[in-house]
């Protein structure tokens, strides 16, 4: 491995030196409507066939041999820029995008056009935010997540749920970056909503596969989510009203041209309908739920090498009970608070620089009373972190990034308290547990030649588990309990390793490509969960003494092949992925074996795999457009210490998986959707057989996940209609009829969840009832549907 | 967290429906049933079963069919052995009826109907005793299962009271200041009856009854003295005391309260049998197996008891 990494690093060096009289072309790409950096956008010379890509903030930078150049500037649905320099010395160009213009039937051909297979990354989809909102939304709801599980090798937790699985990892093996801030739990409502308000999301990616060496800390994925900078030319203000919720978004410039602000903030009025249709007489009045987010950045160019950046996202999710009969209260909330300083600067036309500061804290708490009797549950984690990227960007060829960021975890995996009057319950010592996680990486991504491109990189990451930290430890028949007392700042355990990531494509042509990657990641804090469903209640757990990090490595292989000018793209992957030091609770664990006991002494560890095929076929344009996603895989767990140290099915393996969407736009006016899932059903555990002790029937389970549910199917429908854009008003000069364009624009959403009214299994169980000596006792097996068909509508407006 | 779960099952009720469904659950291997105890001055008392497919008939007579006999059952004391007798419904010795009619849950009139083996021994030396740990060995169908249990030494209350709950005055709890033994593993098991003489000549309550959660361990108070409470388990499904008043004891009931000690691997197996009892169902609690103390493959428990009583009179 020593050998081959040398090797890597010595030709990107060697290739530098092959430099001949260049010149750059830099500078950013912006939206001419609003001014927003514009992502992705492609900076393409055809003649020699070479061109880069604007990042996160809009920046670009092409460095080619000095000369005359016609260049192109193309983002999807704008209008594409060709321009002829004359490049005998470094040129800064910013370029503001317009808008396309397009006729009725006219196609749309993305900047992405053809990226698929030219691309060097792997498994990595890039989701357009605009086509998101046409896509049929539960309950009104547009919602990112739910985008992510209609792809290929991306499965849902259960009916509605937020979880995402990828390629047979866990949910907590996502990396979901907000503005690069981490969302612990990027779900509402226990996981039927996302926290991602569309209104404010400018990007979403999701790289399932070949993770860039800038990525670490999970093992699996990254959705990364970038938020919308706001207009910086004028005011504008958008939202939507819904069946449960709505929505509203101010943005406009702080000082025009030079910075903005966006702020979009949504709530539901669930609680609203609840304390409607509960009467004030029934002793459940002071029950409702509602949950609510706010969304806010600004941004401002302090000097043309110099911008700044403030994002911020705070949610709460707020569920209370009241039963007057027995003096029984509950109130719980949970949410996110995420924070996120950056600054970009430009060291000059070919070095980009982002310095981030980040904040990110998730809480859980639950507080009940019951008379004199008041119970307590909190559980926390916290991370400050900062993060320094540099880009380098030394030819057409090369794009060089390296950095390094740190992280300072903050966890409460659990703490309770009790009283009854003046009686405190010893309910153990709130347990903190800090911990350091740092990392650097480099990466290039370069042309080797023509037809082979690579993104190779590495990257090193340290983990410190400090004090303060009671370590317990369990005594057996000759060695009393004990407890080893850490001071603030001790260091209790190192990890540390090196993750090398490589993925690569060889053009077969220019419409085809052979692609494949390699990663190795190390994971340093993990979801540990009792039950078998995803709950704001499952715990974060960092690595510790005990808990060593997850490590996981995946190879994946892929064939891509667009057809018909770039208009349908296809593609088959095949991956592998290995996975060690996972971790379950031990059998029979119980929520409160963690008081006066470190959770880590509950768990037990393990390891997994996963492999699958996908096949992949979109259409990328045109009137009808959308794809057609399968995914065959297989993941499975060992533990030593679980299912009698037998293999088993994780409880998301799913061996077929089908997804099926379409757009459909009509006119101007009419936009109509469609989603198809179809999906093995989930495994689970169920009792085999009952028994009798002293009177008592009892169950004995079955091995771990050996049951299958019935197979999850729907079809969900859309349809949206669309305002006119302009009035018909009459010239005041010539009495002519003019089309004056509309200042409010608004459009009707509609949508249909579960069109065919599937009942499908959220959950089974086996239940029992009656008595025996009465003849009457009866076990059955009871599955519980969660959401029949669910038509709504929302209206979205701005002006 | 309990209440956590049944406020997402409340959620899960308002939104979800239920419908009976027949699916392949694989796996069922039929097993034998130990269920087995020793209790300080009393005989050992075993009662063989087997487990039944979970979509096996559930009526009483398969519930009885489940039951075996022919076994060979032993139980040791480190020092002698004794072979218990079989001794089956259908030709009990004189007296025992109440006790087996308990044991197995029908009548009296109706045990000669069925052929239902216990196995237990009138040989003093085998009577439990504290201090003492007993081997049990059942040979049955060519199988042959193992176990041991000990008897750990019983701990008293300090003291056992009652008193009015809030502002009521005729209603309260069983209350108790118990002093844990310092350094050593305890758990505790809590069972009661009431024995106030009704109108009829009769107790209220014929056997003990377990409280909802009743049972256990030391974990978070080894070696403190400390007060605690339980609820009357009894009036739950008494339709004549009133919603208000249930789980209280009333003014001037008198109850016996038996507290009995056993070791982690038998506390281990009750803790997960009354966990599964609650949660069985819930999909947000983990399926709970009951750990067995059996070798060999079966299912059960062999548990050892040692028993302390008190009497509770419910005056403030």
């Amino acid at each position: 491995m020593r050998n081959i990494l040398l090797t890597l690093f010595s030709f990107f060096f060697l290739a530098f030196s092959f430099a001949q009289k260049k010149s750059t072309l830099s500078g950013t790409i912006t939206d001419a409507e609003s001014g927003e950096a514009i992502i992705n956008a492609k900076i393409y010379i055809p003649a020699i066939r070479q061109g880069a890509v604007t990042n996160t903030y809009g920046f670009y930078s092409l460095t080619v041999e000095s000369g005359k150049h016609t260049i192109e500037f193309r983002s999807g649905g704008m209008e594409t820029v060709v321009k002829e320099f004359d490049l005998t010395a470094d040129v800064v160009f910013n370029i503001e995008m317009s808008s396309e213009i397009k006729s009725i039937g006219e196609v749309t051909i993305s900047a992405k056009k053809g990226e698929n297979v030219n691309s060097a990354r792997i498994g990595q989809i890039d989701l357009d935010v605009e086509k998101i909102k046409t896509l049929p939304a539960f309950m009104g709801e547009v919602d990112i997540i739910k985008a992510i599980q209609l792809l290929p090798g991306v499965s849902s937790v259960s009916e509605g749920g937020q979880g995402f699985y990828v390629r047979g990892g866990g949910p907590d093996q996502n990396l979901v970056l907000l503005d690069e801030g981490v969302v612990y739990n990027a779900a509402h409502l226990f996981g039927f909503f996302s926290v991602f308000n569309v209104d404010a999301i400018k990007s979403v990616t999701l790289i399932k596969g070949g993770m860039p060496a800038n990525y670490g800390g999970r093992l699996s994925s990254v959705l990364e989510v970038h938020m919308n900078e706001g207009n910086n030319k004028k005011f504008k203000i958008k939202g939507g009203l819904g069946v449960i919720s709505s929505r509203l978004t101010l943005e406009g410039p702080l000082k025009k041209d030079k910075g903005s602000f966006i702020v979009s903030a949504r709530r539901t009025y669930i609680d609203v309908i609840m304390k409607a249709a509960i009467p004030e007489s029934s002793p459940f009045s002071g029950s409702s739920y509602y949950f609510y987010d706010m969304n806010v950045k600004l941004n401002y160019k302090l000097t043309e090498k110099d911008k700044i950046y403030l994002s911020g996202y705070y949610g709460k999710d707020v569920f209370t009970y009241g039963n007057k009969t027995d003096a029984f209260t509950v109130d719980m909330p949970w949410g996110n608070g995420i924070a996120a300083l950056r600054w970009n600067h430009l060291f000059s036309n070919k070095l980009f620089m982002n310095v981030t500061s980040t904040f990110s804290d998730y809480q859980f708490k639950f507080g009940s009373a019951q008379d004199e009797f008041q119970f307590a549950l909190k559980s926390q984690i916290t991370d400050v972190g900062g993060k320094v990227d540099f880009t380098y960007f030394p030819s057409t060829r090369h794009k060089v990034k390296w950095g390094v960021d740190y992280i300072y975890h903050t966890l409460n995996p659990t703490s309770v308290s009790a009283e009854s009057q003046d009686v405190v319950f010893d309910t153990g010592e709130a347990q903190k547990l800090y911990s350091h996680e740092s990392s650097v990486y480099v990466l290039d991504e370069f042309d080797l030649n023509e037809k082979i491109k690579l993104n190779a990189g590495l990257r090193y990451s340290m983990y410190q588990h400090v004090g303060p930290f009671k370590r317990y430890i369990k005594g057996d028949i000759s060695n009393p309990d004990s407890v080893i007392n850490y001071s603030k700042g001790d260091l209790i355990k190192f990890y540390s390793g090196l993750e090398p990531r490589v993925s690569g494509r060889f053009l077969l042509s220019e419409t085809s490509s052979i692609k494949a990657g390699y990663s190795y990641n190390y994971q340093y804090v993990h979801l540990t969960s009792l039950s078998a469903v995803s709950l704001p209640t499952d715990i974060w757990y960092p690595s510790t003494d005990k808990a060593k990090p997850q490590k996981g490595w995946q190879g994946s292989l892929g064939y891509f092949h667009n057809f018909k000018d770039d208009k349908y793209e296809t593609s088959v992957e095949v991956y592998y992925k290995g996975m060690k030091n996972l971790i379950e609770y031990k059998e029979g664990a119980l929520p409160g074996d963690n008081v006066n006991d470190n959770t880590d002494n509950i768990l037990v560890f393990g390891t997994g795999q996963a492999y699958g095929i996908e096949f992949f076929v979109k259409k990328a344009y045109g009137k009808l457009t959308g794809w057609i996603g399968y995914t065959l895989a297989k993941t499975d767990r060992k533990f030593p210490d679980l299912n009698g140290g037998d293999i088993f099915p994780a409880k998301y393996d799913r061996r077929h998986d089908l997804s099926v969407v379409a757009g459909y736009k009509l006119n101007e006016r009419w936009t109509f959707g469609a989603a198809f899932i179809y999906a093995t059903g989930n495994t689970l555990t169920l009792p085999t057989s009952w028994y009798v002790q002293d009177q008592n029937l009892l169950f004995n389970y079955g091995a771990r996940n050996s049951t299958r549910m019935a197979p999850y199917h729907r079809l969900d429908l859309s349809a949206t209609l669309y305002d006119k854009s302009y009035k018909v008003k009459q010239d005041e000069l010539t009495g002519e009829p003019i089309k004056v364009k509309k200042k409010l624009r608004s459009n009707w959403s509609f949508s249909v969840y579960n069109v065919y009214n599937r009942a499908n299994p959220f959950f089974m169980y086996v239940d029992s009832n009656g008595d025996f000596l009465n003849g009457d006792f009866k076990i059955s097996v009871k599955q519980v549907s969660l959401f029949p068909i669910i038509p709504s509508v929302t209206w979205n407006f701005e002006f | 967290m309990k209440k956590i779960f049944f406020l997402l099952v409340l959620l899960l009720a308002i939104t979800s429906c239920t419908k009976e469904v027949k699916i392949d659950i694989p796996g069922f291997e039929e097993q034998l049933v130990i269920d087995g105890r020793i209790e300080t001055g009393y005989p050992p008392l075993v009662l063989l079963s087997r487990s039944k497919d979970i979509y096996s008939p559930t009526n009483i007579d398969a519930f009885l069919a489940s039951f075996v006999s022919g076994a060979t059952v032993t139980v040791g004391n480190g020092t002698n052995e004794v072979v218990l007798d079989e001794i089956c419904t259908d030709n009990l010795p004189a007296g025992t009826e109440a006790i087996a009619s308990d044991l197995f849950g029908i009548p009296v009139s109706e045990l000669a109907n069925y052929h239902l083996c216990a196995y237990t021994t009138f040989d003093l030396s085998m009577w439990g005793q504290v201090g003492k740990t007993y081997y049990l060995t059942v040979t049955f169908e060519g199988k042959t299962y193992t176990s041991s249990t000990t008897i750990m030494p019983s701990t008293n209350f300090d003291n056992i009271f009652w008193k009015p709950d809030g502002d009521l005055t005729d209603y309260g709890y069983s209350w108790v200041t118990l002093s844990d033994v310092s350094n050593q593993y305890d758990s505790y098991m809590w069972e009661v009856k009431r024995i106030n003489i009704g109108i009829d000549g009769q107790t209220k309550d014929a056997g003990y009854t377990k409280t909802y959660s009743p049972v256990f361990d030391d974990d978070f108070f080894d070696g403190l003295t400390f007060d605690f409470f339980y609820e009357n388990p009894m009036v739950w499904d008494d339709p004549t005391v009133p919603d208000e008043y249930k789980g209280y004891y009333r003014l001037g009931d008198s109850v016996v309260v038996k507290l009995s000690k056993m070791d982690r691997d038998v506390f281990n197996f009750f803790e997960k049998k009354y966990i599964q009892m609650s949660t069985a169902g819930n999909p947000f609690a983990t399926p709970t197996n009951i750990p067995t103390n059996i070798v060999g493959g079966a299912l059960g428990v062999w548990a050892g008891f040692s028993t302390s009583y008190d009497t509770l009179y419910c005056v403030p």
